[in-house]
């Protein structure tokens, strides 16, 4: 053809591979891998490396879990576990679909006054709400005595029954906001059908629509059983006798500590198997029953007859207003003077006079580890998802699979996995700030990662090859063009990250020491020791540092609250 | 400094289906040179590989004889301009421009000299400030052609620039893009699916099919004289008759019989005494028969349709073959109008006859 005046020569071949390896992209995946390996990968290994590990020679790899399930104390919270955790998905789901179907197509009043409860519902930290119904209905709680002049009793808020209520309130948001999007994209046509083929508008929904709701159904499903079935703070401040496995792990790990916390793994391990398998799960379902439906012109608003919009109304209203009940019994109990747990009707600022001493530390190690892991989020999931979506190969899909993996992996179990891997010398960093820092970090990293896989897929690959066409770097078209690009979206996912991580408990009761305590578990003690007032004001801080990056991302970003969930 | 690029026996196979199959062409410094083919030809594949996004599996790629397979693409100094333009939308109209060059890192008076320029060069000087979005898309083309040339890249490459543009705007810009490539003279690789604009812009176009070149010439070869069946029926409307090689001149024109029993003369490759064959005719090389003239094809037929198209009058001519003849007249003051149902003569060059081997699946 051409006069080829060279040809390849192999070792500027080679060289030209080595120097491949030390560019941008190679490092920045193998720092990914390295860093997922050591604060994911390996203290999951740890604990199931010590599930399996015998303090007498001679026994069984099996003793652990022979034990477990062959003594009653231990396998009843397993038990225990299911039966609260199946019992609120299926109340949550009941509560949650009629109220999500009723705001998203009746002309019921306030419908965004309901959105703004769902959300503050939903994002307000699980075990104050807890606390908060203790205040309520505990056994010198404000309505357990009202009720009981009228020679009223009601039942208990402690135990089984208490957990499920307290759950199902705080996580039938999941299934709302998941509806609510379910709904928003099918369309209007497909409804006008069932009705013309001569289905009556429950037959519709039951025959038509509800089928096609189903992925965000047994999405929505799967996250509130998750969500049940690893919560400590609501167990830990309603269980009394009534033990879950989340409660023993702490229980098991707090004995434990010091001498090898082998029990706590293998309950650990079965708490990750749980959750695993319903991770697990819930992918194929979605797989299986997602219809890739998009709405051209998605189902409208209907206009009821009176009697039917006034029902839905008002079944709307009662539950908004029990699930808005505790935050606002904790704000109004946070002005008000306490003797103890009981609180009286007198108003005052004692409980923010009392706390205002103390609360700097805590406040301080709250913003601190927060904004700490919520950057180091930011960051490394932006990058992760740049591999995964522009990087296709084996590493990419391995990192895409750990990352969804690390979903799975409940707060308690994390806080378990990293207190074996870094409690001894050189890397001892058991109560220290770091260690928080990256539990935080790697517990909301698949969230992070997801958002910005979601906005780097819908954008054009083309602007980044321009750069790169015109001589930029890989890592100069990352941080020039992709970023850039990519900003609002990473904008949002901090404000989210920020506010999820601000009350996180359990993994935190675990890691944290006295020098590192956050606000949530300055709650917790005062919640324990009975200082109900403090913790109401406390309460109240942590709250409205939950809010305050919601009101950012909802008012100034275009967000709804779909994005939550 | 601009370039010469040798394509030498490129394949890329994605997994089991090749894109481009062992192709190989010259391109000479300044050239303005065209891929075109329908989608999924692998026309953009061939020009990601020359960009350097793409790896080929085999083959090699040269800018100016010097092998550049390794060369990573923010290296190989080429400008690309994208079909969905590609603007970076955070940076304004200077700030795009002036990118390739802070990527280079140039002196800010080098740049601002530079983009400056090139802001005249294409007419956007007036809107040096301004953010992508609140361009046309000719302006946005328009930008993003002079991102790319500012850097004085040695191949412009450009996938499909005019195709989401609308008719008026690809007609202006096609010529635009045209002289701004002669004044500076820079090698230039335009990968486009319509035929028009590659006909009209082109030194010399490439049509591919399948991954492979079916033909490279200069625009009216192409055109004139398809070496390939898939051409004479991609470029321009064509005449697709099937017929019979039954012989060879003594002028070294070969002899068709096609299926109404009418013979005709014609030139171009095939010529297997015996086989099947397909002559392409292009509708315009044919021409009424007037008396007196020494015709080289005479075909008589039925005038079943006419449309009067003002310039052109468009007929279809039964002549008993497997379809109607198309043939386009010039429309010529006091010509003589055939009506439906008459008959007529048709003169057909024979340069005008291309001869095919029949495609075994048709």
């Amino acid at each position: 053809m051409s006069v080829l005046t060279s040809t390849p020569d192999p070792r500027s071949r080679t060289s030209a591979l080595l120097g491949r390896l030390f560019d941008f992209w190679p490092l920045v995946t193998f720092g990914a891998l390295v860093v997922i390996t050591l604060l994911l990968l390996l203290p999951v290994y740890n604990i199931i490396g010590l599930s399996f590990s015998g303090k007498e020679a001679g026994n069984s790899v099996f003793q652990n879990y022979v034990m477990f399930f062959s003594e009653p104390y231990y396998y009843r919270s397993l038990i225990n576990s299911f039966i609260v955790s199946i019992s609120a998905t299926i109340l949550a789901l009941l509560v949650g679909i009629p109220a999500a179907y009723f705001v998203s197509r009746y002309n019921i009043w306030a419908r965004s006054l309901i959105k703004t409860i769902v959300v503050l519902t939903f994002v307000s930290p699980p075990f104050i709400g807890s606390y908060s119904w203790v205040i309520l209905l505990g056994r010198s709680g404000v309505l357990t005595r009202f009720f009981a002049d009228f020679g009223i009793s009601l039942p208990s808020i402690y135990g089984a029954p208490g957990i499920i209520f307290v759950f199902t309130l705080q996580y039938f948001p999941f299934v709302f906001l998941l509806v609510s999007s379910g709904l928003k994209s099918i369309d209007q046509s497909v409804e006008d059908a069932a009705r013309n083929l001569g289905s009556g508008e429950f037959a519709t929904f039951v025959k038509v629509i509800a089928p096609l709701l189903l992925p965000s159904i047994t999405t929505a499903a799967l996250l509130v059983f998750v969500a049940a079935f690893t919560d400590l703070g609501t167990p830990l401040i309603l269980g009394e006798k009534f033990r879950v496995l989340p409660l023993l792990i702490y229980g098991e790990f707090v004995n434990d500590f010091g001498g090898e916390p082998v029990l706590a793994s293998t309950l650990s391990v079965l708490l990750l198997a749980v959750t695993t398998g319903a991770l697990l799960l819930q992918r194929w379902l979605s797989a299986r029953f997602s219809y890739a439906t998009s709405a051209i012109r998605p189902l409208t608003i209907q206009e009821p007859p009176p009697a039917k919009r006034i029902a839905a109304a008002a079944y709307v209203y009662l539950l908004m207003a029990i699930a808005i009940l505790p935050l606002i019994n904790i704000v109004i109990s946070s002005f008000l003077k306490s003797k103890g747990p009981v609180l009286t009707a007198e108003f005052s600022l004692e409980n923010y006079r009392r706390i205002s001493g103390t609360i700097a530390g805590p406040l301080w190690n709250t913003i601190l580890f927060t904004s700490t892991a919520t950057l180091a989020c930011a960051v490394v999931g932006t990058l992760v998802a740049y591999i995964i979506v522009r990087r296709p190969g084996r590493i990419g899909a391995f990192l895409d699979t750990v990352v969804m993996f690390s979903y799975a992996v409940p707060g308690i179990v994390l806080g378990v996995g990293l207190v074996v891997t870094y409690h001894h010398p050189p890397f001892a960093l058991t109560g220290t700030a770091m260690i928080l820092i990256m539990a935080y970090f790697i517990r909301r990293l698949p969230f992070s990662v997801r958002s910005s896989v979601s906005s780097l897929q819908q954008l054009s690959r083309d602007t980044e090859e321009a750069s790169v066409n015109l001589g930029a770097g890989p890592a100069a078209t990352f941080a020039k063009v992709t970023v850039p690009l990519l900003s609002m979206a990473i904008l949002s996912g901090v404000l989210l990250t920020w506010s999820n991580t601000i009350r996180e408990l359990s993994a935190t009761l675990i890691l944290q020491s006295g020098s590192t305590a956050t606000v949530s578990i300055e709650i917790f003690n005062e919640v324990v020791n009975g200082n109900f007032g403090v913790a109401s004001a406390l309460g109240s801080v942590l709250i409205l540092l939950t809010f305050l990056p919601l009101i950012l991302l909802f008012t100034f970003m275009g967000k709804n609250e779909e994005a939550l969930v | 400094m601009t370039t010469s690029v040798t394509i030498d026996s490129v394949t890329k196979r994605f997994g089991d289906s090749t894109a481009v199959d062992n192709v190989s062409f010259d391109i000479a410094q300044g050239e303005f040179f065209t891929l075109l083919g329908s989608s999924g030809c692998g026309k953009t594949t061939l020009l990601r590989m020359v960009a350097g996004f793409l790896r080929q599996t085999s083959g090699h790629i040269c800018f100016g004889g010097k092998i550049i397979d390794d060369v990573p693409p923010h290296q190989r100094n080429t400008g690309m301009v994208f079909q969905n333009y590609a603007i970076f939308p955070h940076l304004t109209v200077f700030d795009n421009i002036a990118y390739g060059l802070r990527a280079r890192r140039r002196s800010k008076a080098e740049i601002d000299r530079e983009v400056k320029h090139m802001l005249e060069l294409v007419q956007l000087g007036h809107l040096a400030h301004r953010r992508p979005r609140e361009l046309s898309g000719g302006q946005q083309q328009r930008v993003v052609l002079a991102r790319a040339m500012v850097i004085k890249p040695d191949v412009l490459l450009m996938d499909e620039p005019l195709s989401n543009l609308d008719t008026e705007m690809r007609i202006h810009l096609r010529s635009e893009i045209r002289s701004l490539q002669r004044q500076v003279g820079i090698t230039t690789i335009y990968v486009t699916h319509d035929q028009e604009e590659a006909l009209l812009m082109s030194d010399r176009i490439a049509v591919m099919s399948r991954g492979r070149v079916e033909q490279l010439d200069v625009p009216h070869k192409i055109y004139a004289e398809p070496q390939t069946l898939f051409v004479a029926r991609f470029i321009g409307e064509n005449n697709l008759l099937s017929g019979t090689v039954i012989g060879r001149e003594a002028d070294g024109s070969s002899v068709i019989e096609l299926p109404g029993g009418h013979r005709i003369r014609g030139a171009g490759g095939f010529d297997e005494a015996g086989s099947p064959c397909q002559i392409s005719i292009r509708p315009q090389d044919i021409d009424l028969a007037h008396s007196g003239d020494a015709p080289q094809n005479t075909i008589g037929g039925t005038v079943t349709d006419i449309q009067f198209l003002g310039g052109t009058v468009k007929l279809l001519v039964e002549i008993g073959a497997e379809q109607p003849l198309q043939v386009s007249l010039q429309g010529r003051r006091g010509m003589e109008m055939p009506t439906p149902g008459s008959r007529l003569k048709l003169d057909i060059p024979l340069k005008a006859v291309r001869t095919f081997k029949a495609e075994a699946s048709a």
